[in-house]
């Protein structure tokens, strides 16, 4: 069994998800969970899970966000809300929500997820043993490691299969600032478009906003483990997610469909990829290039 | 005289056992080292078993604790030989240990029970919760997220009584620490296994781009370059909320550091807190604490996010002021007190003529200007030009093995 996870940005677009056959949404609001398309409303989330349920889909809510005080002293009423009206999962990557979650006895279980830090076997079996019940790889591992921790944990491995990767997350707001100084008036958030290039590698393009979290700066390449799909399964990442937070509408929906044939396919044992590759550089925006991302090195190659 | 106040705990980086000794003389209360593994600071000069004994028989000679910072995140296999070194270290004396990766956690935990575990501030501890989780599980101490604000703490220190690390002085991350690998994706480093390339304070081209990918820059040619690159902190103008907020342990950055750095930095804090808490009411903020600290700094200093969201003026951009103001030119070794010669180890070149300042612990300063320079021949040079040479000089006022002096760049 494949899991495709997809995040969605509004009612109407999971509704579409849901549809072409996505098994899995993931949504969230800002105050509480980070990287989202859009942050929705309670009401939203609410029809996005019975919507789920009546096609026998799950929901996973973002709660992983590094709370201070004052998200802390929200969470437990979020958290109840979310378990009232049947969010499937969470996913957490502040322990403090997890103690959280322990003093309210709530069944709503969660799923490790602390971006950059999530990097090995026994890292994970730590939070596995404090009720984890899954685990959202960071985004810097080789398919050797994924592969090498899969095998050595109880849990499902979230793998990004498509979509850019958060690669900094700060709390100043790094374009305002800029801005400021350099004394232009332009908007930092989202719909802006910015983009950062490094200073010896013009060709590169990073994309960067500013939401309530602060700053968030993107991979300068989208991932597509599209060519190594029925690898990843054969190495037993069955876990996959698919990213919209910069893909937005449609298009998005039919990024996923593609995905949803190719497991699809594998799972029938017809998969082969060039085709869904063919389809998948037709659909990306061009704008934004593909990449393996960290998958195919070799794990000493970045020390 | 007014009522005393329980004193933090001063801690200092030690990036090797001179530096160790350095910050303990000049008032640390507590020092943190690199082990040979597990660290962060892969290019900091780290200790070996033998030279972490040594450090421990000096500290606890002089009241004083070493922690040793193991706080990489690791990946499959790093953890390897994790447990005896734990032990090793509890066996040897270690106070405690830093960490940040859970796996290490549990490993230090059950393999090497009875050693003091405090959590990196790479786990960025953002609130109370996380610090209750954290005692629950066995911890110690939390160091606290740089992001966490002066009224964080307090509500903080209300709601949990697990120790309370935070940083007073010393470089920032841009980010949340352990929450940016640039370094992984601009330099082929792993940020949080000790190889950040700092690509945050690299200088950046801004731009958007249409449907068809044509790129255009925000930047115009005159203007400065985006970039991220954070101002460092220094807490010295508010002791009296630092001690106040019910901070155990006070942090100073800087393994990579040198002694003359370490040195000043702890001077300037111990002078600054004895004098705060032995009696707050009447503490008035001495600007000379300040002037001192400008000495060695590499950068502009802010207060972090204590009191504010830092803003466009606690980054830096555009071309810094020049700074550090200062060098390092000597180490005393002896003093004669009939001749009122001082014996110095040489550490930058220095010459007759040139204005120096000696400094030594309990903020102890006095210049002058060096009139005679004698090799240890007993003969008159007009410059001690070479690294690590013995040299006399005459000097105006008392000195002590350990004083440093220093000149203006």
């Amino acid at each position: 069994m494949i899991e495709l996870i997809a995040t969605a940005e509004s009612v109407n677009q999971a509704k579409s998800l849901l549809s072409i056959g996505i098994d899995t949404l993931y949504v969230g609001q800002d105050q509480f969970g980070l990287r989202l398309p859009k942050s929705l409303t309670m009401d939203e989330i609410e029809e996005i899970v019975q919507e789920a349920h009546k096609f026998k889909k799950r929901l996973i809510v973002a709660v992983n966000g590094l709370m201070h005080n004052h998200h802390i002293d929200d969470v437990p009423d979020y958290l109840s809300k979310l378990d009232q009206i049947g969010v499937d999962a969470i996913t957490v990557g502040d322990p403090g929500v997890i103690m959280t979650l322990q003093e309210l006895n709530l069944s709503l279980p969660f799923i490790y997820d602390a971006q950059t830090m999530v990097t090995s076997a026994e890292h994970i079996s730590f939070w596995v043993k404090r009720g984890a019940i899954g685990a959202v790889a960071a985004r810097e591992l080789t398919l050797i490691e994924l592969e090498s921790i899969q095998n050595k944990i109880s849990v499902p491995l979230e793998v990004q299969v498509y979509g850019p990767t958060c690669i900094h997350q700060s709390k100043r707001p790094l374009l305002s600032n800029y801005f400021r100084y350099s004394q232009k008036n332009e908007a930092t958030d989202k719909d802006r478009g910015l983009f950062l290039a490094e200073p010896k590698d013009p060709e590169t393009q990073y994309p960067i906003y500013e939401d309530q979290n602060g700053t968030h700066i993107y991979s300068t390449e989208d991932l597509s483990l599209m060519p190594y799909l029925d690898k990843c399964v054969q190495k037993g990442l069955r876990t996959w997610k698919l990213d919209g937070v910069l893909l937005q509408g449609d298009r998005f929906v039919r990024m996923a469909q593609l995905f949803v044939a190719a497991k699809q396919a594998i799972e029938s044992g017809t998969y082969s990829s060039a085709a869904y590759e063919t389809k998948l550089y037709e659909l990306q925006p061009t704008n934004r290039p593909l990449g393996t991302g960290f998958y195919l090195k070799q794990p000493g190659d970045v020390q | 005289m007014g009522i005393k106040m329980k004193k933090p705990e001063i801690l200092a980086p030690a990036g090797n056992l001179e530096k160790l000794k350095m910050a303990i003389r000049y008032g640390a209360d507590a020092v943190y080292i690199g082990g040979q593994d597990y660290g962060l600071r892969s290019r900091a000069g780290n200790f070996d078993f033998d030279q972490m004994r040594e450090g421990i028989a000096f500290a606890h000679g002089h009241q004083a604790k070493v922690y040793v910072a193991a706080n990489m995140v690791t990946h499959e296999g790093d953890s390897r030989g994790s447990g005896e070194f734990f032990r090793t270290l509890r066996d040897m004396g270690i106070d405690a240990v830093i960490v940040s990766d859970p796996a290490l956690i549990a490993i230090c935990m059950s393999e090497a029970p009875g050693l003091p575990v405090h959590l990196s501030t790479q786990s960025s501890a953002t609130n109370y919760k996380t610090l209750e989780f954290w005692k629950k599980e066995g911890l110690e101490r939390v160091v606290l997220a740089r992001e966490v604000s002066m009224e964080e703490v307090r509500e903080i220190r209300q709601k949990t009584d697990v120790e309370i690390e935070a940083f007073i002085h010393g470089a920032m991350c841009i980010s949340y620490s352990g929450r940016c690998v640039l370094s992984n994706h601009m330099a082929n480093r792993d940020a949080n296994r000790g190889g950040c390339a700092q690509s945050c304070r690299w200088k950046y081209d801004l731009f958007d781009m249409d449907h068809v990918a044509t790129k255009q820059s925000l930047i115009k040619d005159d203007d400065e370059p985006f970039s991220m690159s954070a101002v460092d902190l220094a807490m010295i103008r508010h002791i009296p909320d630092i001690v106040g907020a019910g901070i155990n342990s006070l942090k100073i950055e800087g393994r990579m550091k040198s002694i003359h750095y370490v040195s000043t930095v702890v001077n300037v804090y111990r002078k600054a807190i004895d004098t705060y808490c032995s009696d707050p009411e009447n503490y008035t903020f001495d600007p000379a604490w300040e002037e001192e600290l400008w000495k060695t700094a590499q950068r502009e200093l802010a207060s972090g996010f204590y009191y504010h969201i830092p803003t466009e003026k606690n980054q830096i951009f555009a071309k810094p002021r020049k700074i550090p103001q200062y060098t390092f030119a000597a180490q005393v070794i002896d003093y004669d007190q009939s001749t009122k010669m001082a014996t110095l180890q040489q550490r930058n070149n220095f010459g007759v003529g040139e204005e120096v300042e000696f400094y030594g612990p309990g903020f102890i300063h006095h210049k002058q200007v060096i009139e005679a320079i004698w090799n240890e021949n007993g003969n008159p040079i007009d410059r001690a030009p070479n690294a690590m040479m013995i040299v006399k000089v005459k000097v105006d006022r008392p000195v002590e093995p350990y004083y440093l002096m220093r000149k203006k760049r």
